[in-house]
């Protein structure tokens, strides 16, 4: 349970600081505020770290038990293949987060809550780093042509709308987006990286444990706030934020958490080869229910604040009324927040634009099922390209003018921007400088 | 059949009920705060005990130095709850094997917590745990 530090070559190094400056200017603030918030913490570092005493066997599918492969070489091609493109895909959440966090950063109207997510931020921004240290400390060369610099070219250029989730493709509408956020897709990161500790690529399993141990404070950091907003809804009709707002947010979120996952019925070859040990339907399922219980707690600290003269017991038993349909001394289970159907507002994998609607019900008139989503989504985000093309997508698919699989490959705005910084329009992230003893290590709170 | 496993956000509400029922007093925001400690701390040394899927206890710890003057990694034992109900079956030993071997992995070679002295049962339950006296005094002032 300890971990070794690694740092990139200096011209990775550079080039993840200076995406920082230009996507993520808050970063330095985290040092400020970090004695106040998180006292005595270890101090955080922008470093990759490998955990040691590692199962070094192949843990699943159909090399169990052969070693694990310590360079992308020794890999099966098939499944050095398909690694590259989960390296690719989760530091493109990685960075995307932080662009996303950043969009309503200054929004925050609770100083913790804006600092929790200052340190999500920046775990993030190490988890990045981190993908970029799978990538260029090793030779991919047997799986692709594209030079390592020209990888993390293309990963640091990505913006929101560019990435290769559609979950890291929408803009948050406010700071609350960041809470929900991060108690929704956060977790779906958990049960990737969690599912990746078995991978059969080495570097890439010793990666996983110290990120899932900063993940589950990104837990904490939306559902603790979440839990909070519930119980100031429940004593004041003026809060901040009301049942109805939070909903509409889970709403929003839960359906692109599902997706991340992948098609349901798909996930089975990278059990296979030995790179997750779970396939998609088996890891959502657990996901869902596990969403479930986090809406179950945060309604109870919402039930216990609006009945504060009930014992527990009457509390609890006032809790499953009302979620059989019951009205206990005015709160129905409108009142409280609940978990869309899996299938509501599903735009790829099994259910994609299916008109499913929020509690299962199934709609036959696209206007109608359109209408019936806009209704349960946030105010901001129903005016939003994203959702504008949804509308398009689903009118299509239902109209028979757009076949269901181009619907579903299709994002908004895939603008894919040429690997420039912002600095100068010929100048590259990644430039060529000499090397370094190391990249630096630097450390936002000596 | 008692199952062991690191807290998680999802916990505090089964804390509070623990706590509740032991104290009487339903303390969310206290919770909320301390698991939040923990978890970004150390989110695998704290444990909580789940009997059919209900949690049923929590130990929360972890492996601090230095303190007290103290320079060996000292694994600190700080709250701990059993349901009523599900006291006398063994949960509290199984939380606490469990944090003493994280608390090794982590390099600690010793376990340490303070018990008030109005805790008897606290205190009876650590030393059946192999806890003994320690080389340090708790003093205090009141101010």
């Amino acid at each position: 349970m300890s971990d070794e530090i690694r740092m990139l070559p200096r011209a990775y190094h550079d080039a993840v600081e200076h995406w920082q400056r230009h996507n993520f200017p808050e970063y330095p603030e985290l040092a400020k505020r970090w004695e106040r918030y998180f006292p005595k913490d270890r101090e955080f570092c922008l470093c990759a770290r490998i955990e040691k005493d590692m199962p070094t066997e192949i843990q699943v599918g159909e090399h169990r038990g052969q070693p694990k492969a310590l360079v992308p070489a020794e890999l099966d091609p098939a499944a050095a293949e398909q690694l590259l493109a989960i390296i690719r895909a989760q530091a493109s959440t990685e960075f995307g987060s932080i662009q996303q966090h950043h969009g309503t950063f200054e929004r925050a109207n609770d100083p913790q809550d804006q600092t929790w997510v200052l340190r999500v931020m920046a775990e993030e921004l190490r988890h990045g780093y981190q993908m970029i240290h799978l990538l260029t400390s090793a030779d991919w060369s047997s799986v692709t042509d594209v030079k390592p610099a020209d990888m993390v070219e293309d990963i640091l250029s990505m913006q929101t709308g560019s990435h290769v989730l559609a979950a890291f493709n929408l803009e948050y509408d406010s700071f609350g987006d960041s809470i929900v956020f991060a108690a929704f897709i956060d977790r779906v990161g958990k049960y990737q990286l969690t599912m990746q500790k078995v991978n059969a690529y080495a570097p890439m399993a010793a990666s996983m444990p110290p990120m899932l141990r900063e993940e589950a404070f990104h837990l904490a950091a939306g559902v603790i706030p979440m839990r909070r907003w519930m119980e100031a809804a429940a004593r004041d009709r003026n809060a901040a934020m009301d049942v109805a707002t939070i909903q509409k947010m889970v709403n929003k979120w839960f359906a692109r958490g599902l997706e991340m996952f992948g098609d349901e019925r798909g996930g089975q070859t990278n059990v296979k080869l030995g790179l997750k040990d779970m396939a998609n339907r088996e890891a959502q399922d657990l996901y869902v229910a596990e969403c479930v219980k986090m809406l179950d707690d945060i309604n109870t600290r919402y039930v216990r604040a609006k009945l504060p003269h009930r014992s527990r017991d009457e509390a609890d038993a006032a809790y499953e009324r009302i979620t059989k349909g019951d009205t206990v001394e005015g709160i129905t289970r409108d009142d409280l927040l609940r978990l869309p159907d899996r299938r509501f507002f599903r735009r790829r994998g099994e259910p994609a634009f299916q008109m499913i609607g929020f509690d299962g019900e199934e709609l036959t008139d696209v206007e109608e099922y359109i209408a019936h989503c806009l209704e349960h989504l946030p105010q901001a985000y129903r005016a939003s390209i994203d959702t504008k093309h949804w509308m398009e997508m689903q009118r299509g698919v239902a109209g028979g003018t757009i076949e269901l699989k181009k619907a579903v490959a299709s994002m908004p705005r895939l603008a894919r921007v040429g690997g420039t910084c912002p600095c100068s329009k010929s100048v590259r992230w990644v430039i060529d400088v000499p090397e370094g003893p190391s990249g630096g290590g630097e450390r936002v709170n000596p | 059949m008692t199952r062991i496993r690191p807290v998680t956000e999802l916990d505090i509400e089964a804390i509070c009920r623990i706590d509740e029922q032991i104290t009487g007093r339903y303390r969310p925001e206290v919770w909320e705060d301390r698991v939040a400690y923990y978890i970004r701390r150390d989110p695998d040394s704290s444990q909580v005990a789940e009997r059919d899927g209900r949690v049923v206890g929590f130990m929360l710890g972890e492996v601090r130095g230095g303190e007290f003057g103290m320079e060996e990694p000292t694994g600190w034992v700080e709250f701990l709850g059993v349901d009523p109900g599900a006291r006398g079956g063994g949960v509290g030993r199984a939380l606490i094997d469990a944090l003493a071997s994280r608390f090794k992995a982590k390099g600690a070679h010793v376990a340490r917590t303070m018990v008030r002295g109005e805790d008897a049962d606290i205190d009876a339950f650590m030393r059946r745990m192999g806890f003994g006296p320690a080389p340090v005094t708790a003093l205090e002032r009141r101010l």
